[in-house]
């Protein structure tokens, strides 16, 4: 009695390659992947891109500078684009809100120690001030860290114990005057991995409607193959951005993230996410022969994207080249969109590289559903 | 497909026949445009059937229930009116009279998921004829329904044809091809092997003999000239192109040795026996 449905088991799993799929090779899929990225699998450590705004100019401030530029982890940002030109706090700030750099460093003029000429106690160290922008928390603390190591060694002389007597400001220069706003990134990073599902699993409605004839039958009316794919693609959009802003809104119910405050943004990155979306999952649809392979093909294909998109595991965590290869899907250009939006509060003119990409994408994915649907068309 | 030629008039109701294979679908999707041919043409009303013709005055109603069965029969019967180009009073007139001519008036609201087989037959027709079509094409119109249903359908059918609209139904059901339809195309290998009335097939093929089946009181003890045995013991045969010549002188000679006759049956040839004889008793796959 055992034995044939043990053999049953075994035969269904081997005539099925979804199942084969989803049972072996997901996970090692995901496990390539993940290790990767926490493996630093490819490519080399990331840098951090830093600003130094050395207002004192004189040898100490001048020496720490350099000792923060040859730190493996730090790559020192030149606003102007000379590098060793002076940098103004405003500048560094600029750098900041503008995401070229990480963090700032401003030193303050007569560091480490104002003169003390006539007084008879020796006044105390000026503190060192870090403008951070602390949609990565990690770099906030490795960039601190390497300060205060380094700056102990140049107004000290030597690193810890004296370190701790060295003052260091910390101004977290995007978020103070926000009412929660990594909620609203991590929102997009859920909101764009499940608006990938979400698509794919409504753009399966073709292969069903193909495998009940009923795709013929609306073929045989004045429908046509452009014209419906267009008409679901319309649809896909549609729950996209009604999914999208669901998730959002709760997000703000729940989280107190300013969606309000940044409609016009939101509404054109989710627009042209919902628009890319929905392209892929309309390919995705077209280029499956069934239901299950659409599903099995999609669970690998959108995870993957999400995980090397960020949706998941935020970029920054990753090596400069995964980021790198992250920007080929189109998770990483959505997110980098809803970062400038809610993080950095860029200007609508300033999501135009990330909303063309989306367009684009949705255009070109577009074009190859069409093209892969003819085989429907006539037989 | 090869050599088709196949012609259909006004009111007309033509059965494709054919075993698995033989080319009935393809045919029909030939017509509904799915297939594109190699070589040929395809007219409607002497004019060559472009795809704004076809929308216009074909109607398909395909094997499968080529319906939305998460919604009402309405919202169906409204879709595939509306993309066949009906609109407003118009197409609200057309989805009264389908819900009406399918007899679901009362079930109108109601999810296709939730109705039978039967009930799902009927919407799946009315949605290919909807808009009126002069021709439509039913590819197994009655695949997997009741007797009762299937008289339903034909009735409906009947209805339809007497407005003037033509029929091609590809259909596996011989009994249904005989008597609900004007004409058969028996089709085999991709080609149309003979095509005609049912006695006009009859007459080309198997010929016009009857074989009449005489049920005895007790098994023929000596044989009889002219006289068969029966497939049971009790049986007697006789096959003949004249029954009302040839009945009476059996019955006569049956009589003579003292034999009483229970029950008599004639069998005429009919479509089952052409399409055996024409496409032969092996399966296909």
């Amino acid at each position: 009695m055992i034995g044939p449905v043990f053999r049953t088991g075994v035969l269904n799993l081997l005539h099925s390659r979804v199942d084969i799929l989803l049972t072996f090779l997901v996970p090692i899929a995901f496990f390539t992947v993940f290790t990767l990225i926490f493996d630093r699998g490819v490519g080399t450590t990331r840098e951090l891109p830093i600003v130094i705004a050395d207002e004192d100019g004189s040898g100490a401030g001048r020496e720490l500078g350099r000792r923060l530029g040859e730190q493996a982890g730090l790559r020192l940002h030149w606003p102007g684009g000379e590098p060793g030109a002076p940098v103004t706090r405003e500048a560094a700030e600029h750098a900041i809100r503008g995401g070229f750099a990480k963090a700032a460093i401003v030193i303050p003029p007569g560091w480490p120690q104002p003169e003390a000429a006539g007084r008879a106690v020796r006044p105390p160290a000026l503190p060192l001030e870090i403008l951070l922008d602390t949609s990565d928390p990690i770099a906030g603390r490795i960039i601190q860290a390497l300060l205060v190591q380094q700056a102990a060694a140049v107004a000290l002389g030597g690193p810890e114990p004296e370190a701790e007597a060295l003052p260091v400001h910390v101004v977290d220069l995007l978020a103070e005057d926000k009412s929660n706003p990594v909620v609203a990134v991590h929102a997009a990073g859920i909101a764009v991995m499940f608006l990938l599902f979400g698509a794919v699993g409504a753009a399966g409605t073709l292969i069903d409607e193909e495998q009940t004839g009923t795709l013929e039958r609306l073929l045989a009316t004045r429908a046509t193959m452009t014209g419906l794919l267009l008409g679901k693609w319309l649809f896909l959009t549609c729950l996209g951005v009604v999914q999208v802003t669901a998730m959002f809104a709760f997000g703000q119910a729940a989280f107190d993230a300013d969606l309000t405050g940044h409609l016009p943004g939101f509404g054109v990155m989710t627009v042209v996410t919902a628009m890319a979306a929905s392209s892929f999952a309309l390919l995705l649809a077209t280029a499956c022969r069934s239901r299950a392979q659409l599903n099995g093909v999609a669970i690998v294909v959108v995870l993957c994207m999400s995980a090397l998109g960020g949706s998941m595991i935020p970029r920054y965590v990753m090596s400069e080249e995964l980021q790198q290869i992250g920007l080929l899907t189109f998770n990483a250009w959505a997110l980098d969109g809803y970062m400038k939006v809610f993080w950095l509060e860029r200007p609508l003119a300033d999501l135009a590289p990330q909303a063309a990409v989306l367009a684009a994408s949705a255009l070109v994915l577009f074009g190859a559903a069409r093209a892969l649907a003819g085989r429907w068309q006539t037989l | 497909m090869r050599e088709v030629s196949l012609q259909i008039d006004s009111g007309e109701r033509l059965a494709l026949l054919g075993p698995n294979g033989a080319g009935k679908t393809t045919l029909v999707r030939c017509v509904s445009g799915r297939v594109r041919p190699d070589h040929g043409r395809i007219r409607l009303w002497g004019e060559p059937l472009s795809p704004a013709l076809r929308a216009e005055h074909l109607g398909l109603v395909p094997q499968d229930i080529a319906l939305y069965p998460a919604l009402t029969a309405r919202a169906n019967l409204e879709i595939f009116g509306r993309l066949y180009g009906l609109r407003g009073s118009e197409l609200a007139r057309r989805v009264e009279w389908a819900l009406e001519w399918v007899g679901l008036s009362a079930r109108a609201r109601d999810r296709i998921a939730t109705y039978s087989g039967g009930m799902k037959r009927r919407i799946n027709l009315a949605c290919g004829v909807l808009h009126g079509p002069r021709v439509a094409l039913l590819d197994e119109p009655t695949a997997g329904v009741d007797p009762q249903s299937r008289e339903r359908i034909y009735d409906m059918l009947d209805e339809l044809g007497s407005q003037g609209t033509a029929f091609v139904m590809a259909t596996h059901h011989l009994d249904e091809a005989e008597t609900r339809s004007d004409r058969v195309a028996i089709l085999d290998a991709g080609r149309v092997i003979e095509e005609g009335t049912v006695p006009e097939l009859v007459e080309r093929t198997v010929g016009r003999r009857r074989r009449v089946v005489m049920r005895l009181d007790r098994p023929l003890e000596q044989p009889i000239p002219g006289i068969l045995p029966g497939s049971h013991s009790a049986e007697a045969v006789i096959e003949t192109e004249d029954v009302g010549k040839d009945l009476p002188v059996a019955l006569a000679a049956l009589e003579s040795v003292h034999h009483r006759i229970r029950d008599f049956e004639i069998e005429a040839p009919n479509l089952h026996a052409v399409f055996i004889h024409l496409t032969g008793r092996e399966l296909r796959e």
